[in-house]
């Protein structure tokens, strides 16, 4: 078996069975293929648009779409196409960071938990459980109003909902994987702790946690923008797509585009992830496989 | 059954959708406000918008400012018919009005409840706003009707002090006393309306007085209902399910609302002065050529005219236009070579970068970018920490930002401005302090003098020395003012002639009443 | 049975106790004063530390804590900071319209997923199936926010089929329907995604166990077998899950009552943070808490006794 013998290997086993579930799920081809164009749009912002996200046309404010400005401007005469590229660069940061940061937390705390069990992971669960308590949303409240908001407070606040979520993922299969005759045979070999953990448990529990990452950066994002929108974002001017909506949503009368161009974005950009993410976990979780 | 089912869904649904919202009853006045709750309604604590407005109905003080004005002058009388005082104007005799019955059976109101109401106000322990009535020696009731003031020294402005702003609302004492701390939560007062009811979030429900000195209340109830998106309010105000509203603070809200048929929008004083402060001891602000390089980097008409002529004014001085004293200090222009070079001959030809505390605050915040854009053609940039506007007040509060940006009005008497943030015994982050935040000392002479100065003209030039030398000393980069804004539907009278109002609000009067 | 139900019991209290130390401790790290609140901005130093006094905020924080955990104990969370108004009662006032919207929703969602889930399940990979996992999917996708101003702005700014604000006094009963419609809506069509996918993926199990496959052998139409054996048993995972997504049910509540302006928990706590209530950010974090703790307890307990073998190990 390849079990225990490597990330590298656990990885092209489970790539295999990703392409094979890609082929035979469309929707997660569309998923990956909506998921890279907003990357693309995002990286390319500089070239995608010539205008600067937080210049203020003064003699231009809240025009409509124009050649000038493609989707037309905001309340300060800010060209919206360039601050909704721009905020896909924000929101895309705050969310990988967020949720990598969780998921390497997390799937640690919760390694570790079940590697050891007894009161250890008793206890450990039970603060991720308090943790879990609060709805996330609250959570990142405090910490954010707690912190105040910048960039780093926030992917901080963001991923420290997240990180419950991923300890307990992570643990259920570390119990599973260490009654298992390898990790039994390891330790009749001496092997260390490290080693058992670092080399035969994590890699197999990896692709499953790999899976709920994608499906969570949907949710790290969708965090970010309710975050801003209640006014706990990334302070002005800088752009983000919560903020937008949030500044539009107070000229919905005038200008209703002002909330439908970034409302649209979001949608998209946690859409195409939640089709990626969908279509990734059909393909490793084998009680649904085929069904998908 | 599933035909049943579904026709059953869309006979309700057609019904919800159809039943007519509420038709608005034309003696409820249903007014929108900008907080998302009340807060206290003690005349004596109350701070936010909202709750000035609220308790200006309930309550009165003994002289009140003529309805929709609010500049210092012409006193009305209100609870006091008339006055007196000695020639030294320390000492003042109030002649009450009689007969004038406190709210909810709590009796006659007497100079006692007057001088018990002084009293409370001027108690740190009670009053938001002792620091204002320090001059106040004595309040005493000399007989029922007759209420002696006496003052530690005379002040410019004793009428205004008890006029019907802040501690000069009046409470009947029986009912304070009985209450202590919940008074906040069941106001009772004299003025032409009632606390009835409040609903969290929701609502504060005032009724008609109808045993009011004035006369019985033309409306039967003002409903003030809390909400805080000025989206929400517009929507709702266009709907029809709000009379009047506090409007969004800018000039677009005030162009679309005056083309909507049927409606008044108002942009009333006092206007706020929106200024940065300069800590004059940290560097590198304590040198004067630095200060005065950023004052003139500033383009205070092109900020102006971008937030739009008919919502603000250029500020012409470091306090309000509108206040009783100030002068026309005709400000320089913009002008950024002289900024550079100044900044040159300082030392820093390549300008700076200066860490500030900055408020998230809409308002705040867009103020602060234009500072920033203007400051950045001369090469300093302003590396702006945002924090949320409670953190914001506390934090520039213990001095820990060396540029503060603030707007504010007070009372419209050069005086208040001054004395609160430009009097060094104001300095933040002393046990005295109010809202000085740029250590300013320059004028403490100037502005103590004239406080007691019984003779008007020297007064004013004291006043206008005082601002001519914070203005020298570049203090204060003074940059524009903004109007209050409001709106109600043109079926409203109000029953006078609305410029200002000093408690940010409409007053609602006696008088107040829809057209048929 | 009994010292599961003693050991749970018994967690649910450390939870609790942890929770409430947290939440003390947080709300007093948030920068900002309640003091400075009440009195405004043009308080002297001096009236400010008298109010502090009064408010109990210049004793050291652990009596501090020691009183709030006395208080929290016998349900007794002080009084605003801000309004002098008792916590509980102003909970009390504006719980209501929260369990009314989160009950609409949840019976709206329940009513609009679970069959979708069930035909989804039963039409796997045709073309109805996809129509609604997609569908389901991009429920998922929308921040609450964004999915109530698009309904306002249908819905209440273009057709004027619904007021703007769900908040004030409404005439009646027909009138507060009225204004319950949207933001309930907008809760349920996120909360009806959830339950679509996961009542599709329980009937998926049981259209596997062998008493289906042999009931559609026999011949018995699939529609009948579908509701007298499936229905019911894809039941009790939706239950669970509804008890799992309280955290999104609650906030989402809060973004739909920020959009719509209607009271409730989530408003009054977004509120009280802006104003540095912490008496009343105390009380609230508490109900909340407690509404979590006791549903997972009760979902946990549930399960313990219709199914033996899930036992908190």
């Amino acid at each position: 078996m390849s079990e225990g013998t490597g990330l590298g290997r656990a990885l092209r086993h489970h790539g295999r069975q990703l392409l094979r579930a890609f082929n035979s799920n469309k929707a997660s081809w569309v998923g990956l293929v909506l998921f890279l164009a907003v990357v693309a749009c995002a990286l390319l912002a500089p070239w995608i648009s010539s205008h600067d996200p937080a210049e203020q046309y003064m003699a231009s404010r809240l025009v409509p779409p124009s050649a000038e400005f493609l989707l037309g401007t905001d309340d300060f005469g800010r060209d919206i196409l360039a601050r909704l590229l721009y905020g896909a660069r924000l929101s895309l940061l705050i969310g990988i960071t967020a949720t990598v940061l969780a998921l390497v937390i997390g799937s640690l705390i919760g390694a570790l938990a079940g590697f050891y069990g007894g009161r250890f992971d008793l206890v450990i669960m039970q603060a991720m459980d308090v943790l879990l308590a609060f709805p996330s949303l609250i959570l990142g409240l405090l910490i954010v109003a707690m912190l105040g908001p910048s960039i780093t407070n926030l992917t901080i606040a963001i991923a420290l909902t997240a990180v419950p979520a991923f300890a307990r993922i992570a643990r259920s299969p570390t119990l599973v994987v260490k009654q298992r005759e390898f990790i039994l045979a390891g330790r009749t070999l001496g092997y260390g702790d490290v080693r058992l953990l670092g080399r035969h448990i994590l890699p197999n529990i990896a692709p499953e946690i790999l899976v709920m990452g994608s499906l969570w950066l949907g949710t790290t994002i969708r965090v970010e923008s309710s975050l801003a929108f209640i006014g706990l974002g990334v302070p002005p001017p800088t752009s983000t797509w919560g903020g937008m909506i949030r500044s539009g949503f107070e000229n919905i009368l005038d200008s209703p585009w002002l909330v439908l161009w970034p409302s649209l974005a979001i949608l998209i950009c946690i859409f195409s992830l939640n089709l990626l993410g969908d279509g990734l976990r059909d393909a490793i979780d084998p009680k649904l496989r085929g069904e998908g | 059954m599933r035909k049943l089912v579904v026709s059953l869904t869309f006979a309700g649904l057609a019904y919800l959708a159809a039943a007519p919202s509420a038709l608005a009853q034309k003696t409820v006045l249903t007014v929108g406000v900008a907080t998302p709750d009340v807060g206290r309604l003690d005349p004596h604590v109350a701070t936010s918008n909202a709750d000035r407005g609220i308790v200006a109905g309930i309550f009165n003080g003994l002289t009140r400012f003529k309805p929709g004005q609010a500049t210092f002058e012409n006193f009305e009388p209100d609870l006091a018919e008339s006055w007196i005082s000695n020639a030294g104007k320390t000492e003042w005799t109030f002649n009450l009005r009689k007969g004038v019955q406190c709210h909810r059976e709590y009796g006659e109101l007497t100079a006692e409840d007057v001088a018990y109401s002084l009293q409370r106000a001027a108690d740190p322990k009670r009053s938001g706003f002792s620091a204002d009535l320090a001059p106040l020696a004595k309040a005493e009731a000399v007989d029922k009707y007759t209420l002696k003031v006496t003052l530690k020294n005379p002040i410019p402005s004793l009428l205004g002090l008890v006029s019907n702003y802040t501690g000069g609302f009046v409470v009947c004492k029986k009912a304070a006393e009985e209450m202590g701390v919940d008074f906040a939560r069941r106001p009772i007062g004299t003025g032409p309306f009632m606390f009835e009811e409040y609903k969290p979030q929701q609502f504060v429900r005032l009724v008609a007085n109808k045993q009011y000195f004035r006369g019985v209340p033309k409306l039967e109830s003002v409903i003030y209902r809390y909400i805080p998106s000025d989206a929400s309010r517009d929507l709702a105000f266009e709907s029809g399910e709000i009379d009047m509203l506090f409007g969004k603070q800018d000039e677009p809200w005030l162009t679309r609302m005056r083309k909507i048929p049927g409606t008044v929008a108002f942009a009333i004083e006092p206007a706020e002065l929106n200024w940065l402060n300069f800590n004059i001891t940290a560097k590198p602000l304590d040198d004067v050529r630095v200060r005065r390089a950023m004052m003139l980097a500033i383009d205070r008409d092109g900020i102006t005219k971008f937030r739009g002529s008919n919502a603000n004014r250029v500020a012409i001085s470091v306090i309000p236009s509108s206040d009783q004293g100030a002068v026309d200090l005709k400000l320089p222009p913009v002008d950024i070579a002289k900024a550079k070079m100044l900044l040159a001959e300082a030392g820093h030809p390549n300008g700076f970068t200066i860490k500030m505390i900055g408020s998230t605050n809409p308002t705040m915040a867009t103020s602060l970018q234009m500072y920033q854009a203007g400051l950045s053609k001369i090469g300093i940039t302003l590396d702006v920490q945002p924090v949320d506007n409670p953190t914001f007040h506390v934090q520039i509060r213990k001095d820990l930002s060396p540029l503060v940006p603030y707007q504010a009005a007070r009372f419209p008497i050069a005086d208040a401005f001054l004395t609160q943030f430009y009097l060094s015994t104001s300095t933040v982050g002393t046990p005295t302090g109010v809202t000085n935040f740029s250590h300013c000392n320059v004028a403490d002479k100037e502005i103590i003098s004239a406080r007691s100065e019984l003779d008007p003209a020297k007064q004013k030039a004291l006043w206008a020395e005082a601002q001519r030398k914070i203005l020298d000393a570049v203090c204060a980069a003074p940059v524009y003012e903004s109007f209050v804004l409001w709106a109600h539907k043109d079926s409203l009278v109000l029953g006078y002639e609305l410029k200002g109002s000093m408690n940010l609000g409409p007053p609602i009067l006696e008088t107040t009443h829809f057209k048929k | 049975m009994h010292t599961y139900v003693v050991k749970r019991l018994l967690l649910s209290g450390i939870t609790l106790l942890a929770v409430l130390t947290l939440i003390f401790f947080i709300v007093r790290i948030v920068p900002g004063d309640p003091a400075r609140v009440v009195l405004g901005e043009q308080a002297t130093t001096q009236a400010i530390d008298a109010m502090r006094q009064r408010l109990g905020l210049d004793e050291p924080l652990v009596v501090q804590y020691w009183r709030f955990l006395r208080g929290a104990l016998v349900f007794d969370v002080g009084k605003s900071m801000v309004t002098g108004a008792p916590v509980l009662q102003v909970i009390g006032e504006v719980l209501p319209s929260t369990l009314e919207l989160s009950a609409a929703a949840l019976v709206l969602g329940c009513v609009i997923g679970i069959p979708l889930g069930i035909w989804s399940a039963v039409r796997r990979n045709r073309f109805a199936d996809y129509v609604i996992r997609v569908a389901s999917l991009l429920g998922l996708s929308f921040p609450a926010f964004v999915s109530a101003i698009l309904l306002l702005l249908a819905f209440a700014i273009s057709l004027r089929w619904f007021p703007v604000m769900s908040s004030g006094n409404s005439t009646g009963l027909a009138d507060h329907l009225r204004q319950l419609v949207l933001p309930a809506v907008n809760l349920a069509l996120i909360m009806a995604a959830y339950i679509t996918r996961v009542s599709r993926s329980a009937m998926l199990e049981i259209l596997r166990e062998d008493y289906m496959r042999t009931a559609i052998a026999k011949g018995v139409p699939p529609l009948a077998v579908v509701w007298r054996h499936g229905v019911r048993n894809a039941l009790i995972p939706v239950v669970t899950v509804t008890g799992l997504y309280l955290g999104i049910l609650i906030g989402n509540s809060v973004l739909t009552e920020i959009v719509f302006n209607r009271p409730g928990l989530g408003k009054l706590i977004v509120g009280s943070l802006a104003q540095r209530d912490y008496t009343m950010l105390q009380g609230l974090m508490v109900a909340y808490t407690m509404i979590v703790v006791a549903i997972n307890l009760m979902t946990d307990l549930t399960y313990g006794f219709i199914d033996p073998r899930v036992r908190y190990e």
